[in-house]
């Protein structure tokens, strides 16, 4: 059996390791950016109109709470005065 | 009533006959008591003492998966001690210096066990033993430790930035350049003689990744695990230490000091659809990566799913914290003098702490050239988290980044290369799993 260069045999690992490791990830990136319009497009988020729900019943709250902090304030000046 | 009585007999005299000779084995299977006077009882109980064994260690051999091996003099008195004084130092790093104590402490009462004498805790009938062959010798338990890995890590940051993942990938250059520096040492020097099976579980070490540094010195050098484990899992628990002067050093104040753009909200349709995605490149590319990415996205699959609370709950928590004590215990019971008291051991963690510092470099190296090309900068700080020690390693980007801008907040961005450097690990060690085959 002939000697084997570790060194070479090393560094033909390393080629190999790395190209696999970024051919996979890059890969990875590009099916991910795919993956992420396709369902942006298609699938826009369920939770967004809820949000907005949300805001607007939080504004209605700050309305109301402004309402009544107005009343409270005119029923306290007309009990003053 | 005579009948009866006759059957009485009969079943009484086959009952004494079947029971003669099995109490006959039981006689001959324990050894028989011999009385003996009080000074013999003294003398031989004194025999059997740690202090003694110490004191009289000779060469013996014994069975290591299923052949002998010499065990020196050496190994069998002062090696313990001194292995036992390493048990008392991991002790002491993870309590004192808190060092991964979750691992450091089980790997070293695991150790402070397996070296005790006579009770060969560590051997094929001690429960150290068993624990080892249960779980670590066929691979089960990083396995098992990935999936809860899954479980807690959220692929958020990765799925709002992919283009960060090449960071993960450019820190796995540490795997191979150790390897390459480790098969040059044994090929240009006499110091240690590496084959390229064990450069190659001693490259993974740069991945910083102990569960997979675990698996793959299993699966290609058994007799270094122990050294490999611990080298492994003192660099993750060094990673505040190691890296802030490298990441300083190769990058200039201004790089530290970029804002990046801050991250898009990923829905939660992207990170139920991710692991499926993850695992069909896989299966596609790397067959032989699957074990490890196949846990890993297991785990995430339950987390991200929302309807199975219970078992990702599980995974989190119970699951890890129990193999977690298990695969420590039992990676400690390799730290057998005979084994970790040899050179090999030094250049293991010489090359583990090369190794560390490689990927740490060649991922903020990587940051800098993806700047040149790309008008989203990317701040190099974070290509150090390339290196998966998840979420350490993030925290030293983050916190670096701190420095150079108070308020610039890295951590979230520092996440994407951190989780993918844990994909990028398994892969290359997939690779390496293949071309061994």
């Amino acid at each position: 059996m002939e000697e084997i260069n570790l060194v070479s045999e090393g560094f033909k690992f390393m080629i190999l390791g790395m190209g696999t490791v970024f051919l996979f990830l890059i890969l990875m990136i590009f099916v991910l950016n795919l993956q992420a319009k396709i369902i942006q497009k298609f699938f826009p988020q369920t939770n967004i109109p809820h949000k907005k729900d949300d805001s607007s019943s939080k504004k209605d709250l700050d309305e109301e709470k402004r309402v009544v902090a107005a009343i409270t304030g005119a029923i306290m000046a007309v009990k003053k005065g | 009533m005579k009948r009866l009585l006759l059957a009485f007999f009969l079943l009484f005299g086959t009952l004494q006959a079947s029971s003669e000779p099995a109490h006959d084995e039981v006689v001959t299977a324990g050894k028989e008591y011999v009385s003996k006077d009080m000074g013999t009882m003294v003398v031989d109980f004194l025999k059997s003492t740690g202090l003694y064994a110490f004191m009289t260690a000779e060469d013996t051999t014994k069975m290591d998966h299923g052949h002998e091996i010499e065990v020196s003099e050496f190994s069998q008195g002062w090696g313990r001690v001194i292995m036992i004084l390493i048990a008392f130092l991991l002790f002491y790093l993870a309590i004192v210096k808190n060092f991964e104590p979750l691992l450091l402490l089980p790997i070293g009462f695991g150790g402070l066990l397996a070296n005790i004498p006579i009770a060969d805790i560590s051997g094929p009938n001690g429960f150290l033993g068993i624990l080892f062959e249960a779980g670590v010798a066929n691979g089960l338990f990083p396995i098992l430790i990935f999936m809860g890995v899954g479980a807690m890590t959220d692929f958020g940051p990765l799925l709002s930035n992919p283009k960060v993942a090449l960071l993960g990938g450019a820190a796995q250059f540490g795997i191979f350049g150790t390897l390459v520096g480790a098969v040059a040492l044994t090929q240009y020097t006499d110091m240690f003689s590496f084959s390229l099976q064990q450069a190659s579980a001693i490259g993974i070490i740069g991945g910083a990744d102990g569960p997979t540094s675990i698996f793959v010195a299993t699966n290609l050098a058994p007799e270094l695990l122990g050294a490999i484990a611990v080298a492994s899992y003192s660099y993750m628990a060094l990673v505040p230490i190691i890296q802030p002067p490298i990441m300083k050093g190769l990058t200039t104040e201004e790089e530290r000091k970029i804002q990046m753009k801050s991250l898009r909200a990923v829905s939660k349709l992207e990170k139920i659809v991710f692991p499926l995605t993850v695992i069909t490149l896989t299966l596609l590319v790397l067959p032989d990566a699957t074990p490890l990415v196949g846990a890993l996205m297991f785990g995430n699959f339950l987390k991200e799913s929302g309807v199975v609370a219970r078992l990702s709950d599980t995974l989190q928590n119970a699951l890890i914290n129990i193999i977690t004590i298990f695969l420590g215990l039992s990676v400690g019971s390799k730290l057998a003098a005979e084994k970790f008291l040899v050179a090999e051991t030094l250049g293991i963690l010489v090359l583990g702490l090369i190794a560390f510092s490689i990927g740490t470099a060649s991922g903020v190296i990587m940051a800098k050239i993806m700047n040149k090309f790309s008008k989203d900068k990317v701040n190099p700080l974070i290509g150090s988290a390339g290196v998966s020690a998840v979420p350490m390693a993030a925290r030293v980007s983050n916190k670096v980044g701190m420095e150079a801008k108070p308020g610039n907040m890295l951590l979230m961005h520092a996440m994407g290369p951190n989780v993918a450097g844990v994909i990028g690990s398994a892969v290359a060690a997939g690779v390496l799993l293949s071309i061994f085959k």
